[in-house]
């Protein structure tokens, strides 16, 4: 019998197995079942080579929680935090302007996503030499008469976190435009038609068509970007490997878990972070939820 | 080193290692039946396509029935260490400083009796277990300052400083009268930082203190100890400003030039170094090394092993593994010509430019291996109590509490990982 | 184009602030692409806003290129973003199609799991991970890199069911009267008309491939197996990185995405301009 003559309510059973099979499958590989292993070590000592791990039962976790020291570094994580809504603002602003007929339009696509084309050794690389003192930021300070606040911008330790957040914007902001753009582009032209015709300015079109109708890509984005704010580590990894002061949980998990060789702490540590995201991420959520 | 020795080095490392090899003479037919496919994993990734290439070529000179294939790995401790917990990590490959060193014998194949191989290789009792080698090192260097002649006589400095008194007095002078960095520190990078513990024994001025009695110290950075001190001329240069502007934003690549040029008067690192700051200089003869303060009377340069080369346990092809392993200690001159050190093989003669440090009274010598039954336990209490002798974080805070970004003092830092130190070696006992 | 008077002064807000985000970010690469024709000896001695003192240095270029093994790299690397990409699309759109068009029990939990997964650090599963690609004997082949890009992209399922939105059901009932089985509506109907989405998602996610390498040095070390962002790696050791050439494999690897993005981007369409300009 050909699958085009099953009746419909079984059509969509098959399909529904079907399509979701192979996504799945690779979900659980691939996702749940690393986190399974990860909570297993949580309750070792294994240092990620020995063949025997040691059952230790809580003590990893007692370790965590004995040591506020650990939790410091989420202070760090709030600029990121801070970064994200202003990364998420602009993204969102150049995507609805870039939706209009703007001139140079294609030019400024490609310019506000260039900084998500490079890798990451070229960030670092760049950075270097942007923030060293008499380098580039420090020219164009100059060049605009604000010369007299120039900072050591990764040595001091109050700003370090600023540049580096800073960073993190110009280099992930380019994503989150692209999304909102591709959203944005779903939406129908006839819409934005019909209320140029009741005399809708542009604001009125942002507000009442494009915010609603993207909302839930917005929502996504802004969970990633709050999730990737806690466990942020790409950025401050590449520039300065967490030094003075700019060290996030991630980074520390990773040291503690792959230099001193603890990677049963390591994994307590990584679960406590993932516990903390799902956490945000729910009330956050209910937040949303609220508001509708 | 003459021909002949290199070959009979390699056949008794051969002889060492396999039972069956146990005459030499029949080493040249023997060399023409290994066979086999081996992979051979390097840190180098600047030079795996070009000099390992040719070294493989050469390999096959000798054994032409052996098929070598590289892989190299940016981040080698990083990107190796996931990969030991299944069989698959190359046949040759160099001990990753992570692996705990009881933990070994379950991944490399050993390569013979330390009893007999220590009279021939250089460093090859520090990852031993049981009486077995596991790795040999791929060179030997040694720390101390390399330093910009013209520099220290433009600021009037006449005799190389041998306290540490004398050379904080002499970067003050290169700071007060010539535009040069006194001590770079290259921070940014991390690792220059590490190169400073190759030190340790130099301010100890006794080659037993690393391995033998810093362990049995409940304060390895208590005031007037060799940790102490050298860590607080760090700190020191760093909070008179005798170091960099801005640490942070430093640059391995441009330091060298920099130095080359005078700009840097003088920095802490390893002798491998050497050859790379000289290429960069205008005039390579202005660029001289020096021993590490001290005030000890002895000076001592310490001789220390770069990464361990070994053999994967599961490897399929064990004996021309261990024929590369061989070949490329004794043979590739990898040691001097891409390690800026020294053959790990004791019958590979000193370079002239040792020689001339020995003329001064300064004395190359190797750290004396840990006691019976203290075999790793160094290792092990450095990573329980994560002070990182050898990683750059603490050293990092060091710098940043000297140029006043943190709270803490130098004492408050010493007290922390005394503690920490102290903590870890009560729980391994 | 016909701007309201109102909203011009809006738009020359709108050029100032592009204006300004431009010059931002040519100067910082403005370094990078001096250095790339400088000699080595020249990169460590002068600033790096000094440009080169020969513009026609392109030996840096041709280093990076051979020495580097860039075309090896460009074909593991085509190879590697055309299936991940093609695969990722494709069960990308299946399962947005799934979770759009029919309400099943699990559906809310099938979501749920999709964005959980993407909230755990991948840096801390690393060591579990190797393990399973391991075993299933994908270690040291280019299917290592391709199945872990395949994985779960959250995002690309939302810009489907985004643009799900804006396909009317109308359409597949229709389809359904003509007798078209689910699968036929979803490959001839729904598939065509996600262009614009699947445009962003290959930006998004060959963008994402094309640059990643901690994952090919992870899991592909092999020489044979190097890819584009690898290829930097050979003039990075670690005692010392040529940064002349390093920034002039950057250039070269970048000229490939920078065209595939313009040519790209013009399909993302969007439906006020259209409508504006009638």
């Amino acid at each position: 019998m050909k699958f085009s003559n099953l009746p419909y309510k079984k059509q969509q059973l098959v399909i529904i197995a079907a399509f979701s099979l192979i996504p799945v499958a690779l979900l659980i590989t691939f996702a749940y079942v690393p986190v399974m292993n990860m909570i297993q070590y949580s309750f070792t000592n294994w240092n990620g080579f020995s063949k025997n791990k040691e059952y230790v039962g809580l003590e990893n976790y007692k370790m965590i929680f004995t040591r506020p020291e650990y939790f410091k570094v989420f202070t760090v994580s709030l600029y990121y935090f801070a970064a994200t809504f202003f990364q998420m603002g602009i993204a969102l602003y150049f995507a609805t302007i870039l939706s209009f007929n703007v001139k140079f339009k294609n030019l400024f696509k490609g310019i506000l996503f260039f900084p998500y084309l490079l890798n990451g050794v070229a960030i670092g690389f760049m950075f270097l030499i942007f923030f060293r003192p008499e380098g580039t930021l420090d020219t164009v300070m100059q060049a605009i008469g604000l010369g007299n606040i120039i900072q050591l911008w990764l040595g001091n330790p109050d700003i370090i976190n600023i540049s580096l957040a800073g960073t993190s914007v110009w280099r992930y902001m380019g994503f989150n435009f692209i999304i909102f753009l591709g959203a944005i582009s779903s939406i129908s032209g006839e819409v934005f038609e019909a209320s140029e015709i009741d005399g809708a300015n542009r604001w009125h079109q942002f507000i009442y068509i494009i915010l609603p109708s993207i909302k839930r890509i917005i929502q996504l984005n802004l969970i990633l970007a709050i999730s990737g704010a806690i466990s942020a580590f790409e950025i401050p990894y590449i520039m300065t490997g967490g030094s003075n002061g700019s060290e996030t949980f991630v980074i520390q998990t990773v040291s503690i878990a792959f230099k001193y060789g603890k990677v049963g702490l390591g994994s307590a540590m990584a679960v406590v972070l993932l516990l903390i995201v799902i956490i945000v991420t729910l009330i956050q959520k209910s937040a949303f939820k609220e508001e509708e | 080193m003459s021909l002949s020795s290199v070959l009979l080095v390699s056949s008794m490392f051969l002889a060492g290692c396999s039972d069956e090899k146990t005459s030499t003479d029949k080493g040249g037919e023997k060399e023409g039946e290994i066979s086999g496919d081996i992979t051979v994993i390097t840190q180098r990734t600047d030079i795996v396509d070009t000099i390992f290439k040719d070294y493989a070529s050469k390999f096959n000179e000798k054994y032409p029935e052996v098929n070598v294939s590289f892989e190299a790995l940016t981040d080698y401790g990083g990107e190796i260490t996931p990969r030991m917990n299944t069989k698959d990590y190359g046949d040759v490959l160099l001990i990753p400083t992570q692996v705990p060193i009881e933990d070994i014998p379950s991944f490399f194949e050993p390569l013979g009796d330390l009893a007999e191989m220590k009279d021939q290789y250089m460093g090859v009792e520090e990852r031993a277990v049981d009486g077995k080698v596991y790795g040999i090192p791929i060179a030997i260097t040694y720390t101390g300052i390399v330093y910009n002649k013209k520099v220290f006589e433009s600021a009037g400095v006449s005799e190389i400083p041998k306290t540490f008194e004398q050379f904080t007095e002499v970067l003050q002078k290169v700071k007060d009268s010539t535009k040069a960095v006194p001590l770079y520190t290259n921070y940014a990078a991390g690792w220059p930082l590490t190169q400073w513990e190759g030190a340790v024994t130099t301010v100890a001025g006794d080659p037993d203190y690393y391995n033998i009695k810093m362990i049995n110290e409940d304060d390895p950075f208590g005031k007037g100890k060799p940790h102490y001190e050298m860590y607080k001329l760090m700190y020191d240069v760093a909070e008179k400003g005798l170091i960099e502007k801005d640490p942070l934003t430093t640059d391995w690549e441009t330091s060298k030039a920099m130095m080359g040029r005078g700009e840097i008067a003088t920095m802490v690192l390893g002798s491998w170094a050497i050859e790379q700051i000289k290429s960069q200089a205008d005039n390579p003869d202005d660029i001289g090394y020096m021993p590490f303060p001290t005030n000890a009377d002895k000076v001592i340069f310490p001789l220390g092993a770069d990464f361990q080369i070994g053999v994967n346990k599961n490897s399929e092809s064990k004996e021309a593994a261990e024929a590369w392993v061989d070949w490329f200690i004794n043979e590739s001159n990898y040691s001097v010509e891409q390690a800026g050190g020294i053959s790990a093989s004791k019958s590979a003669e000193l370079p002239e430019e040792l020689k001339q440090y020995e003329e001064q009274g300064v004395e190359f010598s190797l750290l004396t291996p840990a006691n019976d039954g203290q075999e790793g336990l160094l290792d092990k209490i450095d990573k329980e109590s994560e002070v990182g002798f050898w990683l750059e974080d603490h050293k990092k805070e060091i710098v940043e509490a000297g140029i006043g970004n943190r709270k803490e003092s130098f004492d408050d830092i010493a007290d922390r990982l005394n503690k920490d130190w102290n903590k870890a070696r009560a729980k391994i006992k | 184009m016909h701007v309201p008077v109102e909203n011009r002064a809006a738009l020359y807000y709108e050029v100032f602030y592009f204006t300004a985000w431009s010059v931002f970010s040519t100067d910082t690469d403005r370094g990078r692409f001096f250095a790339s024709f400088k000699t080595g000896k020249e990169y460590t001695s002068t600033s790096p806003m000094t440009p080169p003192e020969n513009w026609f240095n392109f030996q840096n270029y041709t280093r990076a290129f051979v020495e580097g093994n860039m075309l090896t790299g460009f074909m593991n690397t085509t190879f590697i973003l055309i299936v991940s990409i093609v695969g990722a699309t494709l069960l990308g759109s299946m399962i947005a199609f799934v979770l759009h068009r029919f309400n099943f029990r699990g559906s809310k939990a099938l979501m749920g799991a999709f964005v959980l997964a993407t909230l755990i650090p991948g840096v801390t599963t690393q060591v579990a991970t190797f393990q399973i690609v391991n075993s299933l004997g994908l270690f040291n082949t280019r299917w290592a890199a391709i199945i872990l890009y395949l994985g779960t992209d959250i995002i690309a399922v939302y810009i489907f069911l985004q643009f799900l939105d804006s396909i009317s059901k109308s359409l597949d009932e229709s389809a359904m009267i003509d007798g078209a089985s689910y699968f036929t509506i979803y490959w001839k109907i729904i598939l065509p008309l996600l262009k614009p989405a699947i445009v962003t998602v290959i930006i998004v996610k060959g963008v994402n491939v094309y640059n990643d390498f901690y994952t090919p040095f992870l899991y592909m070390p092999k020489t044979d197996l190097q890819v584009i962002s690898t290829a930097l790696f050979k003039f990075k050791g670690p005692y010392g990185s040529q940064w002349e050439v390093i920034s002039a494999g950057i250039i070269i690897a970048i000229i490939p995405t920078v065209i595939a993005f313009l040519a790209l981007q013009k399909h993302i369409y969007n439906g006020f301009a259209q409508g504006s300009v009638k």
